[in-house]
């Protein structure tokens, strides 16, 4: 008992229902501090185009109630399914959720503490990382087997279907901006289409070196 | 830029570390609570054991992350999603091609996962700020306008008829509930992804199930502080 190595003790440790809680304050924090680089360095934000056009629009408009209420909805959903199937889904409650919804709702209420620098963004990361966690950890325990929440399927596929509808709208706004930018994002779509990849990019990747070439 | 990377880097292995240690639970759940995703899981075990499987599916998400990335600052859930998990399996199944004690490790798999997430994270980051000026200016022109309309009116449409072609209750509950959104926040989404989680819930649990009442209240009491704070008794 007394013989084992460090890596057994971490093995075991990392195998423990509760260190759950470590491994999402973990998580968490790195995706809020991403959100942190996201607001001060133009990058660096853990999601999809779409979602993180939410968080633009109230950064740019001031209004956030997109945001915080359309992932409000993903991180609620999340947290109530998480602890009943035993599999938490990271991209509605870590990355929408955390990276998009929390930020949004703090910026709306001029809460700017969290974004004042690297630190504080990762402090406040992993401590709305132990609150959701201990919360999860609680209805894991709490709640009866049988009972589910619904629709998680129904919300995740109309979110990937949104995804899909970027691309066209690339497109038509890039044929909008500019002759030169529209011809390099039908080139790019057509190109990424032929090879099987993901046609926003293409899109994007078209008409910014169209018109880094000839505007 | 040195902030940057510095910044990249701990975001980077922290985040790795905890996504990837949180994937090889995947693979222990329900018994302990794992986090990822039911797709990556799937997509782990179609790749089972060959590492050269495991990088080329994670470098297809890498192109297109890195596209978004270079165009809008945005590093796409798959990041997270797949990349790490799948080339941090990747790493550890050329040293020893046993699925068994690699990719279901949580040990092994977090310190792979902070190595990727640290060197990923960095060269993503660094080079959406190395892209020119004039190539950003010219993503953000086309980009504004496409996710513009994609936020409004896209995506409450999609959402909303991903509601009613739910079944009935859970179509009411978003028509109602999209609509109310539509008319506090401008945006009918926030609402119709709420009705979902309702409409839907109800259906299965019964309208006296306590998630179903305790999801009614929060959702109450979220659209009148909304209402509230944003003035809208005001325009009565």
């Amino acid at each position: 008992m007394e013989n084992k190595t460090f890596g057994q003790k971490m093995d075991e440790f990392l195998m423990k229902d509760n260190t759950f809680i470590l491994l999402f304050m973990g998580a968490a924090a790195a995706i809020f501090a991403g959100t942190y680089m996201y607001l001060n360095f133009n990058t660096g934000a853990f999601n999809d185009i779409s979602i993180v056009a939410m968080l633009r629009e109230g950064l740019d408009g001031g209004d956030y109630a997109a945001a915080a209420g359309f992932a409000a909805g993903f991180l609620i959903a999340r947290i109530l399914e998480g602890p009943l199937v035993g599999l938490l889904d990271i991209g509605g409650s870590l990355q929408t959720g955390v990276g998009i919804g929390i930020p949004a709702l703090m910026l709306s209420m001029g809460f700017n503490l969290p974004f004042s620098n690297f630190f504080t963004a990762l402090l406040t990361g992993a401590i709305i990382g132990l609150v959701i966690s201990g919360i999860i950890m609680i209805i894991r325990k709490v709640v009866p087997d049988g009972v589910a929440v619904g629709g998680t399927s129904i919300m995740m596929g109309a979110g990937n279907a949104t995804g899909r509808y970027l691309a066209p709208l690339i497109i038509v706004a890039a044929c909008q901006y500019n002759v030169y930018t529209g011809i390099g994002a039908i080139v790019g779509s057509a190109i990424f289409y032929k090879w099987g990849k993901e046609i926003t990019g293409g899109a994007i990747l078209g008409a910014m070196i169209f018109g880094g070439i000839f505007l | 830029m040195l902030e940057i990377i510095i910044y990249s880097a701990i975001i980077g292995i922290i985040g790795g570390g905890c996504i990837a240690a949180g994937a090889a639970r995947m693979f222990h759940a329900p018994e302990i609570q794992a986090m990822g995703a039911f797709r990556t899981l799937g997509e782990l075990n179609a790749c089972n054991g060959d590492p050269i499987a495991h990088f080329s599916f994670g470098l297809g998400f890498f192109f297109s992350a890195a596209a978004s990335t270079v165009a809008a600052g945005a590093l796409s859930q798959d990041v997270m999603h797949r990349i790490v998990p799948n080339w941090s399996a990747a790493i550890l199944l050329v040293k020893n091609p046993k699925p068994e004690e690699t990719l279901q490790n949580p040990r092994k798999m977090m310190l792979a996962g902070a190595v990727v997430g640290g060197v990923l994270l960095v060269f993503l980051n660094t080079m959406a700020r190395l892209i020119p000026e004039k190539l950003s200016l010219i993503a953000s022109e086309v980009l504004t306008p496409a996710t513009g309309w994609l936020l409004n009116p896209v995506m409450p449409a999609i959402f909303w008829l991903a509601a009613i072609d739910a079944g009935k209750v859970t179509g009411l509950w978003g028509t109602i509930l999209g609509g109310v959104s539509a008319l506090i926040t401008g945006n009918a989404v926030p609402g119709i992804v709420l009705g979902i989680l309702i409409g839907k819930s109800a259906e299965e649990n019964g309208y006296k199930s306590k998630i179903v009442q305790v999801l009614i209240a929060i959702v109450v009491v979220m659209f009148i502080a909304i209402a509230y704070f944003r003035g809208f008794f005001g325009n009565f």
